[in-house]
Formats: structure tokens, sequence, C-alpha cells
């Protein structure tokens, strides 16, 4: 694994943290270029990697604020007397197409697409309206012009596109482009739908696992996601630990899977905690298509589309935990729900954990490193340093003991540039970004 | 939830213990159980609570009292009649496991439960039953043909959202409380008498909500006492349904239910 090395940190110092300015959701787009984040204010937050400067090549260029927008607002159901959140549960991009870029942001029942154009030109010289927009007489038109195009200070402009309502009835976790660009899926804890890009005011139900008797719930979705190649193909995770592979070209409605990962139950390891810790909070295919992964509460696992039966890499992230889990399920932190990402060529996972502590696993070689996100480490280009939770009674020098974890400080969410080393980390209200240490 | 820089002190017993045979077990499934439901009765109380969270509570209720129904070999032919009756139809391997006598785990704890077999343990048993039951029917809206009186406020009203095709018709809610005529139906003062109050509150779907605050005194299991019902008695004293004390009974509501008396709007 490479060396990683500060960046910058986005988002304010103090201590006393406003509750909408907490991070819901980061991503970068297809090229990188751009950085996304959601928070609990229903704000969207874009950030736009700069060139970088020809004085000082050594660096990768910085991320800078790019476009600020309100998402969604909070809302009232009348129906049911209930206020509807304004948090960003997700963001993605849509591949893009033209100059403009395009992306799908959800709070737990809308989805709305949102267009962010640049407008750096203005036209002048207009023939019905002076330059100060005042309508002229147009008996004083003694002749016409063509207005020209001049340059203006860059504008960049959020505008919503369409807004996809009133298709859930319980909380969107998830949402996903299809690879043909034209559809996505959209998913909560009972049910799965597929819109059209173009069509708002109706989508098709994929996915309905709710039971005729709701008595009888005992799984729920958990996540879902597109496969990056085959537009065919969707999978779905549970609260059980279970993934479902669906094809939409076998039937309409995709009750019936048509792969079933589950990995078999340790009958050693099984406590109270074993289906809550096994319970699915995240699920990513790799680039390649050939791999997904998922995150439970203490681990990651690679799975190959292949083999149903069991995953084929498992990543412990905080093992030490597994002794804790009785107070973890006292205050809540079991129910924490944990993000993963690839990177680029599939080679590397990243995850997080407590304590502002996140987990990168290499693939390839097996070798993980466990790294913080804090101020304290966040001088320009300072390396680093990698951390270590002791486990044993003897806590070496720069170790944390468990119990002085803080579990306040969670990074539930992580995203990777899809080309570079470059990843975004969210710390409640901070974004880190880190780099690999270039020569 | 952890107070804001706050580090949190862990309890020094704090052990995963996969052997069921030991008391220490048995001590952690009580403490176990009694968060779980201190948990599922808050979540209750807020407007929305989180699907994912209340299943996975509720599963979690679910399995301990189904552990715990693997009774001692004495109670085992009187509480296992008791457990598949009252529970409702699950589709679940922890279900299936216990009840048909197939265990997902290993059963070495049956011997050892001998040692603790009292007749408490199969009131207990019994107690969880009728508790779960009413959870059941309390975690994602009651069946569709459940009375509803106008008392209720609260009542999430069901009805059909307009949109398109992925729309569901019918009931939005899906955490609906007990109705209160449910409750009043299910306390029998004699049986309370014979009780002492708590497990007798109700046999049926509905009406547990009743002990609602009285479940939260419920302390973890005892060892065995010479009384069968060990439990601490007096905050069962408030809820002792006598005629004159039905009254006690709609402060517990009111208290659970702040808007239930209350003129609707």
């Amino acid at each position: 694994l490479a060396a990683w090395c500060f960046s910058q940190v986005k988002g304010a110092i103090d201590e006393d943290v406003a509750e909408a300015d907490i991070i819901s959701t980061v991503e970068f787009n297809y090229s990188g270029e751009l950085l996304a984040t959601g928070d609990k204010g229903g704000r969207v937050v874009i950030f736009q990697h700069e060139q970088e400067s020809k004085n000082r090549p050594h660096l990768r260029g910085e991320y800078n604020v790019y476009s600020t927008f309100q998402s969604h607002e909070p809302e009232f159901d009348y129906l049911k007397s209930l206020e509807i959140e304004e948090k960003i549960n997700k963001i993605r991009w849509l591949p893009q197409q033209n100059a403009a870029h395009f992306l799908l942001s959800t709070n737990d029942k809308t989805i709305k697409l949102w267009k962010i154009s640049e407008r750096d030109k203005r036209a002048e010289g207009y023939n019905l309206k002076d330059e100060d927009g005042r309508l002229r007489d147009p008996f004083r038109i003694t002749s016409l012009r063509v207005p020209v195009l001049m340059p203006m200070d860059l504008m960049v402009e959020a505008s919503p596109r369409r807004i996809f309502a009133n298709a859930h009835t319980y909380h969107i976790n998830s949402i996903s482009v299809n690879s043909d660009h034209e559809t996505y899926l959209s998913a909560d804890d009972l049910r799965i739908n597929l819109w059209h890009l173009e069509i708002t005011d109706r989508s098709f139900n994929i996915v309905d696992i709710k039971p005729a008797n709701m008595e009888e719930l005992t799984e729920v979705i958990t996540a879902a996601e597109c496969h990056p190649h085959q537009c065919n193909v969707f999978v779905y995770s549970s609260s059980k630990g279970t993934i479902r592979l669906c094809d939409m070209r076998a039937a309409a409605l995709c009750d019936r899977h048509s792969k079933f990962f589950e990995e078999p139950e340790d009958p050693s390891s099984r406590s109270f905690f074993s289906e809550i810790i096994s319970s699915i909070s995240d699920v990513k295919f790799s680039h390649s298509g050939r791999y997904m992964m998922t995150r439970d509460y203490l681990s990651v696992k690679v799975w190959d589309l292949n083999m149903e039966n069991r995953p084929v890499e498992t990543y412990q992230v905080h093992e030490y935990l597994r002794s804790k889990l009785c107070s973890l399920y006292e205050n809540d932190c079991i129910f924490d729900k944990f993000e993963c990402c690839w990177n680029g060529s599939d080679s590397a996972i990243m995850t997080g954990s407590y304590n502002n502590f996140f987990r990168m696993f290499d693939r390839n070689t097996r070798r993980d490193i466990t790294l913080e996100a804090s101020r304290e480490s966040s001088k320009p280009r300072a390396t680093l340093k990698p951390r270590k939770v002791s486990t044993g009674g003897k806590r070496k020098k720069d170790e944390i003991s468990v119990d002085s974890l803080d579990f306040n400080k969670k990074i539930l969410h992580t995203a990777w540039h899809p080309k570079e080393n470059v990843i975004a980390v969210a710390a409640t209200n901070n974004l880190y970004i880190f780099q690999d240490k270039i020569n | 939830m952890i107070l804001k820089g706050q580090k949190r002190k862990l309890p020094s017993e704090d052990v995963e213990v996969p052997d069921q045979s030991s008391p220490l077990w048995e001590s952690q499934r009580q403490f176990v159980f009694s968060v779980s439901l201190n948990k599922y009765q808050r979540s209750q109380e807020l407007p929305e609570p989180s699907l994912r969270r209340s299943v996975l509570i509720a599963n979690t209720l679910r399995q301990i009292s189904l552990e715990a129904c693997r009774s001692p070999p004495l109670d085992q032919q009187a509480s296992e009649p008791s457990c598949s009756s009252t529970l409702s139809p699950q589709n679940n391997a922890a279900n299936r496991s216990c009840c048909s006598g197939e265990p997902s785990v290993p059963m070495t704890e049956d011997e050892d439960w001998g040692l603790m077999a009292t007749d408490s343990d199969f009131s207990l048993s019994a107690a969880i039953s009728s508790i779960l039951t009413a959870l059941d029917s309390t975690v994602d809206g009651s069946p569709q043909a459940a009375p509803r009186t106008p008392l209720r406020s609260l009542e999430n009203l069901s009805g059909p959202s307009e949109g398109g095709v992925a729309m569901e018709a019918g009931r939005t809610s899906y955490m609906d409380d007990v109705t209160m005529e449910d409750l009043f139906q299910d306390i029998d003062s004699s049986q309370l008498e014979k009780d002492m109050g708590v497990l007798g509150l109700r046999s049926g779907a509905g009406g547990c909500s009743a002990g609602n605050d009285v479940i939260r005194y419920l302390p973890p299991l005892t060892p065995p006492s010479s009384h069968p019902f060990s439990f601490s008695a007096e905050p069962l004293q408030h809820c002792s349904c006598t005629a004159a004390a039905v009254p006690q009974v709609l402060v517990f509501l009111t208290r659970c239910y702040p808007g239930t008396f209350e003129p609707r709007g």
C-alpha cells in the first residue's frame, strides 16, 4: 500500500458540530474531476479538481468548491403526520455526455436529478432590451443587430431537472445508475424500483419483499446496486447477511433471485448478536464486474460472482470489537452502517471504523493499514502514520487501547478516486482528502 | 448515546461467552433481553422508527426467547406447546430450530438448564412468548382486521398514496400501536390477582402495552428463589388490576400514549 499523505480538509474546525453539517454521503464522478458530498441539512457541495499548477508540478491539484446547492428540504407527510428528513442518503453521478454534469441525489423518499452547468459567457447587444435589462421601446429601434457572446466570470448553476417522488413507502437506502445510462434503480427497506431518467410519474417495482402479513417480517433490504456492465443484472443485500443477484430478463418481478450469496455461519462464534452483525450495510461491484464487496459490522468480504456459497476474501476491520458487542448493542453503535469502496484498479479496498480510523486492504499483498483522519495529522503533505489498536494486555507506546476509542467519531463514508490514488474520507462534518506520496 | 467527547466505560464482564452452559451466558442473555425490550419499546414511541433496526431488535428478542424456550427436561413437554402455540408463525431458522427440535446451536445447555429448573423458568418462558406475540403484532402493523377506537388520536391513517405503478394502496403505516379496546379486553382482575400482575395482563395480541412501564421494571431473572414468581413485587402492585385499580392503568396509558385521551387534532 502506498504511503498516504494529507492533502486537504474541508469543513468547520469547531468542536461544536451542527447536526445539519454532518456529511452523509461522498462520491467521485466517473472522471474523478468532481467530488460531491451530501449532508444532513439536505445540501450538496461539489468540489472540482484544479489543474496542477505549472509552478509546483510535484503536487497534485487541489479540490475546491465548485457548486453548492440545497438539494432537499424537510417535508411534512400530512397523511402520516411525519416529518421527512432532508438528509441526503446517497448521491450518484451520471456519466458525462455533454458539457453539463448530472447527478442523482436522494433523501428518504424523493430522488432528484440535478444538472450542474457552467456559464462563462453572456449575450450582449439584445434588440429588445437594454444592457441593464429594461425593455426598449420597439418604435425606437431603427436597426437590428445580432447579440454577441461576451466572456463573463464563471458561474456554476445547479438546477433540478427531474423529481422522482411518491414511489417509496419505506426509507430509500440506495440508488444506482444502470450501465445503459437511461435507467436507474432505487431501493428502500422492502422494495426496489426501476426508473427511466426521463420519466418521473411512474416506475417499475422489480423487487418486493413485503410479506402479506407484516407480523412475519424478519428481513429487510439494506443496499442495492446495478452491475457495472450488464444492464440486466443487479444485486441487493439484506439484514440477514445475504446477497441476491437478479436478472431483469428472467421476469418482470425479480422476487426470485438468480443467485443467492450467503456464507454459512461459524457455530463457534455464534452469539446473541450474530444476526445483527451479519447485516450487510453496503454492497459494491468491482469496476471489472467480476467481484462484489459487502460490508457487515466487523468485516469486509469480497465475493466472486460465480461462487455463491462463500466469499473469496474476508478482511477483518475491527475484530477487537467482537468482545464488546454487548456494549455496542446497548449504545446502538452496532447499528452503524459503514460503507466500503474499491480503488480504480480493484486491487485495494477501503472502509471506515471508529475513532476516525479508516482501513485499507491490498488484495494482492494481503497487507492492510489503519489510518486516522484527524486535525492533528493535517499538516500539508504530511505522511499519515499507521495506527494500531492494542488488543492484548500490554499496550505498546503508540497504540491505542480498545477502551479509549471514541465511538462518536465514526467514518461511515469514504470514496476512492476512479483513476488515481486520491481518497475522500468523511469524518462527521469534515471532509478529508488524502493522496499517495509522489516523488 | 454516548455524550460527545466522553469515552465509554465498558463493563468488566463484557465478554462474549459462547458456552451456553455457564451462568455468565444466562446473565448475559437476561441482560440482552431486557436491553432489547427497552430498545424496542422506546423505538415504538418514536413517530417513525427505523424498520431495519426494529426488525433486528425483534429478531434478537425472538432468538433470546427461543433459546430460553429450550426448557429443562423437567418442563420440556409443558413448555414446548406453549412455545409453539403463542409464537406467531415464523420462517426463520431460529424458530424452526427451537420448536421442531432441530437446534441450530449445540444443545449442551439442556443438562445445565436442569439445574436451574423451577416453576419460575416455565412461567418466564410463557411470559416471554406472550410478550413476543404482542411485539410481533406491533412490529409492523396489526392485521388489517384489528379494530380501531376513536380515542387513538396518534393513530396513523392508512390511505392510498398518489403516484404510479409502484404505489402501495392501503396501509401506509407500519408501526401501529395496540388498541385501547384490546387492552381493556385483556384485563382480567381475577387472573391478575392470581398471577401478581404483569404476566397475566395479556394473553393475546395487543394488550401488552398496558405493561409497557411495568415491563421496564422487570428485572433479569434472579437465581431460583422460594417463590415461583421471583420478581420484585413493588412495581407490580401498581399493576394489579382490580376494578379500583383501573385508573392506575389509565395513568400508564397516558404516559405511554400522551395524545390518547385528548381530542383529535
